[in-house]
């Protein structure tokens, strides 16, 4: 009897042992250890940032940066709160600035001001400033971005080719785009078809003209186009303007896609097929969609794409999207995380992401060089993407903007998809967005 | 010096239980007691918390989502709790004799069980699709134009909301292998004895079933249905996030479980979450008080 209470005693010992000393070694063996970089992407992404710390590696021998990879963006808000709450956050994170006003707000992010007048590598005025502005709170700068991108239509060349319908060009109109994407909806004997009713129809459109989530970030744009705002106040926002006549027409234009003209795929074809699988298939004749679909699209064969600028209402107006680069103030490496973040925006480093494809880069020589203009690589036009840069603007920054653009997706979505009545979406959208606002913390 | 027997087992006893409790109590039951009381906090991951009182509670009360999660996850629980464990009931009366390919059908009842979760989602996600899914294929056979045999829109699992909720309780059917095999064990271990007189007084096997079998096995269903009550509060978690990502909008799938997640994790209100989580909590001994004092009348009745 003796032997077994004492093997009880010993695994209940080694149970104890190894439970407190797994949490200890987190706790205290990370300093002098490797600068932690937390990142999530398509394969395709991540393998950019891989080929990023390899030759971080070969110029700086001895440094060592790990990449930590989120499965997606959700996952990485998720990883890093949790992370800072046990104390061990990683040294740097790579986020959208859409995402980082929650972590901004609770003094997470370690301002940079002081580390960018010492360097000599990182100089402010060489990188565009509307994505530097997005990233400074309450008057300090506090992540560095590696990126500049705007939104922009990706194109099947070959298909518009095939069909003899013009390709989409600098200063077309919304209905242009209609126009266009109409002429591009066709069935499998390559005939035009009107895709509206394509559920228990004779046939389903075998290419669509356009791929476009309906989100406020896709919608936007258009809005300030045409004269309209999203919110009542860009720097402290407190609700949704989308119920002015600007804005409601971009509204309804968007949502017209679908419920009036067909031409982009239904929620069915969505669910069964996402957008980008769709274009890089073939079967998607344009998508609007940022410079991150690049890296995706790289992998294409089968057929010749570009880009093209957003089409235009009033105005020309494009919509940011930037990810910097952030040193949490929890981080442990800070110096060695600073090293590698001047090597990663400064020339050197942003010359390899953006061959890579992933990036417009926000060091403005980097992005005038041929590394992103030259014609070796898609899309041929890369020059839409910096064309745009004087003309995009950026969208709030507030703490709560991850929970509204969610929650405004799902309305949106049954505007577009299920045909809500306008005058519902646009009240449902302001109504159940204040409480938002509202909990929201600005910069 | 010599320790009476049943004391020194009783040592050992407690010895042996020690790893077991010490995994509970730390893994479980100090983190539930931290997450109750920051159910009375605002707290963000981030900064400290802060103490609020009632206020998460009250507010919870007045949030259409945590409504809508609240609905959705007892509906859940009002469907898919019968039906799985009828079917488990069902395929353990089936299978619980010898006979040919009987090991082969109980290893195919348990399978699904054994496998991971979020594979076990990512494989439903590609049943269930629309257009190129094997399963809205095989109800299009025969019909025309996408449509099934009958001239009918087959179900559109990740789009229509009522479909996508049937779309969960159809995936979890299939994980009831757990209790399928305590079924099995149940009804082999029944006397046989007891048949074998219904089967001279001519029983039929309706009069069998609901005269035995039902009886004898109450005990370990009234068990089971308890646990899957318990469980499905939080089973429905991994299929809404992998599966429908709490859609279709605006919240058709969305369960209390990801309501938790979302609101912790991904939106940082983590002392709001906590308060949601204690309303789960209180549903869950709510679930069992309710189901324990319906059982005990059921065994009066039986006078088991």
């Amino acid at each position: 009897m003796r032997p077994k209470a004492l093997v009880a005693l010993l695994l209940s010992a080694v149970l104890v042992l190894t439970g407190c000393g797994s949490g200890g070694d987190d706790s205290s063996g990370d300093r002098g250890g490797p600068v932690k970089l937390l990142v999530f992407g398509a394969p395709e992404e991540l393998a950019a940032y891989r080929t990023l710390l390899d030759a971080y590696g070969k110029a700086r021998p001895g440094a060592d940066v790990q990449l930590i990879e989120a499965s997606d963006r959700k996952d990485l808000l998720a990883r890093l709160a949790t992370s800072v709450a046990g104390g061990a956050p990683p040294d740097l994170f790579l986020m959208n600035y859409r995402f980082y006003g929650q972590f901004a707000a609770k003094g997470v992010v370690e301002p940079l001001d002081e580390r960018i007048a010492g360097s000599d590598v990182v100089d402010p005025a060489a990188y565009y400033p509307v994505a530097m502005d997005a990233f400074t709170w309450g008057g300090k700068q506090l992540c560095l971005p590696q990126n500049v991108s705007s939104l922009a239509v990706y194109y099947n060349r070959s298909l518009f080719q095939r069909y003899g319908v013009p390709e989409p060009k600098a200063g077309w109109s919304w209905n242009d785009l209609v126009g266009t994407a109409t002429a591009m909806t066709r069935d499998s004997r390559g005939l035009v078809i009107k895709g509206t009713e394509s559920e228990g129809a004779a046939q389903r459109p075998v290419v669509h003209g356009l791929g476009v989530e309906p989100s406020i970030i896709r919608l936007a744009p258009f809005v300030w186009s045409n004269g309209g705002e999203i919110v009542d106040d860009p720097d402290k926002p407190t609700r949704l303007t989308l119920d002015t006549p600007a804005a409601r027409e971009a509204l309804k234009n968007l949502v017209d896609l679908r419920q009036a003209y067909g031409v982009v795929p239904t929620d069915e074809e969505v669910e069964a097929e996402d957008d980008e699988s769709r274009f890089a298939n073939g079967r998607l004749a344009m998508l609007m969609t940022s410079r991150r679909a690049t890296t995706n699209f790289r992998t294409i064969t089968g057929f010749e794409w570009d880009v093209a600028p957003l089409p235009v209402y009033q105005k020309s107006v494009g919509v940011l999207h930037s990810d910097a680069y952030c040193m949490t103030r929890g981080a442990k490496n800070k110096d060695a995380a600073w090293r590698f973040l001047e090597y990663a925006i400064g020339e050197e480093g942003q010359k390899i992401i953006a061959a890579t494809g992933r990036t417009v880069p926000s060091h403005i020589a980097v992005s005038q060089s041929p590394v992103f203009l030259g014609p070796a690589q898609p899309p041929r036009s890369a020059k839409v993407f910096l064309d745009a840069i004087p003309t995009v603007r950026a969208l709030p920054t507030v703490s709560t903007w991850p929970e509204i653009e969610d929650l405004t997706y799902g309305i949106l979505e049954n505007a577009m998809h299920r045909g809500d009545k306008l005058d519902d979406v646009v009240r449902d959208l302001d109504q159940q967005t204040r409480p938002l606002f509202a909990r929201g913390e600005n910069g | 010096m010599s320790v009476r027997p049943d004391a020194r087992s009783r040592r050992q006893l407690a010895l042996m239980l020690t790893p077991y409790l010490v995994g509970l109590v730390g893994l479980v039951l100090l983190p539930a007691l931290v997450t109750l009381g920051l159910a009375f906090t605002e707290y963000d991951l981030l900064r400290p918390p802060t103490w609020v009182g009632l206020d998460n509670l009250t507010a919870l009360t007045d949030d259409p989502i945590f409504r809508v999660a609240l609905v959705n996850s007892l509906v859940f629980a009002l469907v898919a709790v019968p039906l799985r464990v009828l079917v488990a009931l069902g395929l353990a009366l089936l299978l619980h004799r010898r006979a040919l390919g009987v090991g082969s059908a109980r290893g195919a009842a348990l399978l699904p069980t054994a496998v991971p979760e979020i594979a076990y989602g990512l494989l439903w996600l590609w049943l269930f699709n629309p257009l190129y899914g094997p399963i809205n294929q095989l109800l299009r056979t025969g019909g025309e134009n996408g449509l099934t045999v009958l001239g009918r829109t087959p179900p559109q699992w990740l789009t229509d909301p009522t479909d996508a909720r049937a779309a969960i309780i159809l995936m979890s059917l299939f994980t009831m292998g757990e209790t399928f095999v305590v079924l099995l064990a149940a009804r082999r271990s029944l006397p046989r004895d007891v048949y074998e007189m219904a089967a001279l007084e001519d029983a039929t096997g309706w009069d069998v079933f609901r005269r035995i079998t039902l009886p004898l096995m109450a005990p370990v269903l009234a068990l089971l249905a308890v646990r899957d009550v318990v469980a499905s509060l939080h089973f429905t978690f991994v299929p809404a996030f992998v599966v429908t990502d709490g859609g279709p909008p605006p919240y058709s799938t969305t369960y209390l479980s990801l309501f938790v997640y979302q609101t912790g994790f991904e939106y940082l209100r983590y002392g709001y979450a906590a308060a949601a989580t204690l309303v789960m909590i209180l549903l869950t001994v709510a679930a069992v008080v309710v189901q324990w004092r319906l059982f005990r009348r059921y065994r009066g009745f039986y006078r088991l």
